[in-house]
């Protein structure tokens, strides 16, 4: 009979987190939209959402990724250099390459991604690095080796194939197909994590690593899998990434870590771990895309810009602290009431 | 415990490959022979410069001298101070450096020139006062007012125009523009407005982005001026991308190459560029002149450049001293077929 | 070989040590260049900026917390200097301006992470992005360089026949002085105490909030002085400023054996693992490598660095070395902070 209640009510509480996160999100970006609708001029027109979609796409493919990261306690920044790398050997594939298949070569760059979140994973999970550490490193590393590789040479766009560029021009049912893949990807991503046994996983990790340990949860192979999922989609990422910006050399992609991490915590997905959603990463990463946008069309300095996507993330972390700590309170109250009534049922 | 220690043992081994291999697989070897000059380029990922440095190694083959061609690979001022230190620590005989940051490589090159390293500028220029002699690819009050022009007569001399540039610091970017605007005022252009100058940073997804930005900022833009081969190529790409090839209409300098497929495609029209290999050959012609005491820097002088023939030492749009490649070549759809770099 | 010297050398620093001897014979088989002595005396001079920013890290680090914004500290450092310069102010206030703004900065990250409890990995990500628009906001894409000669001396120039660089002796000079301040006075006792065991401190008496604020300023005003080095030797400012120095700034502080959980690492140690660092980087690009290549091997260092550190202290934990080296940390008190609502399949 309690425990019902409380299950109930802890579910209840759960919900309610997500709902209240994703709700703050949409809020966030409808005002947004109303304001630069007012503001500036075409900022409703088909033309610019295309736009806004097309640029938010491979951020989207990416977050997703890093989210499952973050959901551990951890963090992945190395992504912009594996975007990178995977970007010029997707490129450089091509290159050499002519005639292969599209998709055969999209398969090859995430494996390119698997391998470096391989590496991640292992630095993280066996190697004991904290992850702020060893993704500092690898971002170093993945770029070194890249800059290696181009040895100074640039691919340009029209030593690509024309079926790969269509990629970033076509617009099926008026929306770009980069979108239509990154929408893809966000659904496969909730679907496995909302339904996928071992994805569970990640949010008990997050939440309480040891904890998550004693409770049998094989901790090793799930880190390294969320750095595999990280660095798999990062290096489909940059597949996207070459057929957006074909002209690919040794520095695509700098800083493109910070964009992608932006979307995640304002998404709404808690950097201590344990709780997130990809509606809300998608969310979040519209949110700064339409930001980018309406500042673009306001002329507003882009120097503005950057200084925005800072400001954001150090506003969402601590308005998700503040939101976490409440939530917190009121659970541990809740425990503590069901404990006390369990008391006097024993008593009576 | 000596599972630890060796742990340890191993990462330190470990360690040592790595940077060896690193450095193996990296580390470049040097012969000596005649004069040693470094050349820095701004950045060694831009295929111009890789150009430059194929016609400086054939001017030092020819003159018996050894060019050492290195350089970072980001373009940053702050980022050509390592190598310019290298080369005063390597005891080279010159340098020949075109930057993107004049300020930023100044106090370097000063101790260069304290240590009685010759500093030869070329491309991008260094302040006046850290070099001996410039060596501009070709005029630049040519170039100003031969890219408005071009992206006139575009565009019937009516409309809106925006000008996609490098990196705000770069001097000679600065320089062309500022020649543009001057164009600009001219009665010819009156009807054409200079909406905006926005800046690639000489790098492709920026570039790129810069120019999404502009199709959306200025729905009723007529021209893209891109002074810049990364820029021009990028822009192009992206109209391309966009749709918006024939409406928007696009000139600038850039390499016959890579231009090649927009040109044929209605996305670009006439652009403009000079002999990269050619410009590399002759800065390094120039170094060796300097370092045998032939130039001095004095108005006037003159030399053969080798395969290039006689050169003077001359003022030229403000600039001094100037040794000038030539002028321009500009590629149409009509030509562009028979160049092939 | 007797208990004491065995103990001796079997310190992080004298480790250091040996690296740096290690580290200067392959130098030399890199360049025949490096071994002159100006190379050698001036081989720390390009890094000085960078070890003043490790030593305010230090401090935060052994605190126990992060600060990743310390580049885009400078880069403000930077660029307020020289706007505050050209509009006419006397170099050296302007200078002191800097410092001041850097300072505030600090103390913006100090009153979220030491008062509010923000998790600090998180806000100084944050801020590393706002602080480093806001650079640009400040001075835009160009450059400012007209300083007069007395002021670049302190980054560029030369006393003593004209060998000794000024900034090897400002970097000398910091560290003892910061040494000092971190090994020698109480407060100095309270940030280890604080990142030992927070909690512990809390009851001990240590003003815990205070101290942790205070580290956070203190990095914002080292930073500040490296920015004022960095245009010293430069003689130029920029936005983009100290942008990629990261590693090298993290790498110089875990590789000076400051223990990346907080409680314990040494100012001497941060310095040495600086002029290795300086070494390693100084003999590559003699040999003409690429400053990319040059990361992979820093980054790899850095890996090894935390791994070596790990195994020490479990090595310690055996009773093999003596040393400050404390074994492994289990969770502390502070990370019960992030315990949020599980999803409601794994509440019993």
């Amino acid at each position: 009979m309690i425990g019902a209640s409380k299950r109930t009510s802890a579910q209840e509480l759960a919900a309610a987190t997500f709902r209240l996160r994703e709700i703050g999100i949409a809020a966030a970006l409808g005002l947004a939209i109303v304001f630069f609708s007012i503001r500036a001029s075409h900022f409703l027109t088909v033309g610019n959402w295309q736009n806004i979609l097309q640029n938010v796409s491979i951020v989207v493919v990416v977050a997703v990724g890093e989210m499952v990261v973050v959901l551990t306690r951890n963090i992945d920044l190395s992504v912009g250099s594996i975007v990178g790398l995977s970007a010029y050997l997707t490129a450089a594939t091509f290159v050499h390459h002519h005639g292969y298949p599209i998709l055969f070569v999209a398969l090859i760059a995430v494996g390119i991604g698997v391998g470096l979140g391989l590496v991640n994973g292992l630095l993280v999970a066996v190697g004991r690095i904290p992850s702020i550490i060893a993704t500092l490193a690898t971002l170093a590393i993945y770029r070194g080796i890249d800059v290696q590789i181009t040895g100074g040479e640039n691919i340009t766009a029209y030593q690509l194939p024309n079926r790969f560029l269509k990629l970033a021009s076509t617009k099926p049912a008026g929306v770009p197909t980069l979108a239509w893949i990154a929408l893809a990807v966000a659904l496969l991503g909730a679907a496995v994590l909302r339904w996928a046994p071992w994805a569970r996983d990640f949010y008990a990790i997050g939440s309480n690593p040891e904890a998550a340990r004693f409770a049998g949860i094989p901790t090793t192979r799930r880190l390294i899998t969320a750095f595999v999922i990280s660095g798999g989609l990062a290096g489909l990422g940059g597949f996207l990434f070459a057929a957006r910006f074909p002209t690919v050399d040794a520095v695509a992609a700098k800083g493109f870590e910070l964009d992608v991490i932006t979307a995640v915590v304002i998404g709404g997905v808690n950097v201590f771990g344990g709780s997130g959603s990809v509606l809300g990463v998608v969310l979040g990463a519209l949110f700064v895309a339409t930001i980018q946008d309406g500042f673009l069309l306001l002329r507003i300095s882009e120097f503005w810009r950057l200084f925005f996507n800072g400001f954001a993330i150090v506003v969402a972390v601590t308005l998700n602290a503040l939101l976490t700590r409440r939530l917190q309170d009121a659970l541990r109250r809740r425990k503590a009431d069901v404990l006390e009534a369990r008391h006097r049922e024993a008593e009576a | 415990m000596r599972r630890k220690k060796l742990g340890l043992v191993g990462i330190v081994a470990g360690l040592a490959v790595v940077a060896t291999l690193t450095v193996a697989l990296t580390a470049g070897a040097g012969t000596q022979a005649g004069y040693k000059i470094y050349f820095l380029p701004k950045t060694t990922t831009i295929p111009v410069f890789t150009q430059n440095g194929i016609g400086a190694k054939l001017a030092a083959k020819s003159l018996g001298d050894t060019v050492t061609y290195n350089g970072p690979t980001t373009v940053s001022g702050t980022a050509q101070v390592p190598f310019i230190n290298a080369a005063i620590q390597q005891g080279f005989n010159a340098i020949v450096i075109s930057t993107s940051d004049p300020n930023a490589v100044a106090p370097a090159l000063k101790r260069a020139a304290a240590k009685g390293i010759k500093v030869i500028s070329y491309d991008g220029d260094t302040a006046p006062s850290s070099r001996v002699i410039f060596v501009a690819p070709t005029s630049n009050s040519l170039i100003g007012a031969s890219q408005v022009e071009s992206i006139g007569k575009q565009i019937g001399y009516k409309g809106q125009i925006a000008i996609l540039s490098a990196t705000p610091t770069s001097p000679n970017q600065n320089t062309w523009i500022k020649f543009m605007k001057a164009t600009l005022k001219l009665p010819k252009y009156k009807n054409m407005q200079l909406v905006t100058t926005v800046y690639g940073n000489d790098d492709p997804t920026d570039s790129a982005k810069a120019t999404q930005g502009l199709i959306q900022a200025y729905p009723d833009l007529k021209g893209i001026i891109a002074p810049t081969t990364v820029g021009i190529q990028a822009a192009a790409q992206e109209l391309q991308q966009e749709g918006k090839c024939g409406t928007i209409k696009l000139t600038g300098l850039g390499l016959p190459n890579d231009m090649r497929k927009y040109v044929k495609a209605g996305c670009a029209g006439a652009f403009a560029l000079w002999n990269e290999s050619d410009l590399g050959y002759l800065a390094t012609q120039v170094a060796h002149n300097v370092l045998t005491g032939k130039l001095t820097g004095a108005i006037g002088q003159s030399f053969v450049a080798g395969k290039l023939g006689k050169r003077t030492v001359v003022v030229s749009d403000g600039n001094k001293p100037v040794v000038v490649l030539g002028p321009p070549l500009v590629f149409t759809p009509q030509n562009i077929d028979k160049y092939h770099f | 070989m007797s208990q004491a010297a065995r103990r001796l050398l079997a310190r992080w620093e004298s480790i250091l040590v040996l690296a740096i001897i290690g580290a200067g014979i392959w130098s030399t088989t890199l360049s025949p260049f490096f071994l002159k002595r100006g190379n050698l005396l001036d081989l720390v001079t390009p890094y000085v900026f960078i070890g003043l920013m490790a030593f305010g890290l230090t401090f935060v680090v052994i605190a126990g917390e992060i600060d990743i914004s310390v580049v885009s500290m400078l880069a403000v450092s930077v660029v307020c200097f020289a706007q505050i310069f050209d509009a006419g102010v006397n170099v050296w206030l302007a200078g002191l301006a800097a410092l001041a703004v850097a300072t505030a900065l600090g103390l913006g990250n100090g009153v979220l992470v030491g008062l509010l409890n923000l998790p600090s990995l998180a806000i100084t990500l944050g801020t590393l992005a706002a602080y480093g628009g806001l650079a640009f906001v400040v001075l835009g894409g160009e450059g400012v360089a007209s300083f007069p000669n007395g002021y670049t001396q302190i980054g560029g120039g030369y006393l003593w026949r004209n060998q000794l660089p000024v900034a090897l002796l400002v970097l000398l000079g910091f560290a003892l002085l910061l040494g000092l301040l971190l090994h020698a006075t109480r407060f100095g006792r309270y940030v280890f105490t604080i990142g030992s065991n927070r909690e512990a401190a809390r009851f001990s008496g240590v003003p815990v909030a205070r101290i942790r604020v205070s580290v956070f300023a203190l990095s914002g005003l080292m930073a500040g002085i490296g920015g004022v080095v960095y245009v010293g030797y430069f003689g130029s400012a920029r936005a983009d400023a100290g942008t990629g120095s990261l590693l090298d700034v993290v790498t110089a502080v875990v590789l000076g054996g400051v223990d990346i959980f907080g409680g314990a690492g040494s100012m001497l140690g941060v310095l040495l693992a600086l002029i290795l660092v300086a070494e390693l980087r100084n003999g590559m690009q003699l040999a003409n490598i690429a400053g990319e290549t040059q990361d992979i091997v820093i980054g790899a260092l850095l890996l090894a660095a935390i791994v070596a550190g790990n195994l020490l202290r479990a090595a310690q934990a055996d009773g093999a070395l003596s040393g400050r080296l404390r074994p492994r940390r289990r969770e502390v008190v502070e990370h019960e902070a992030a315990d949020s609502a599980l999803p409601p399949s794994l509440e019993t």
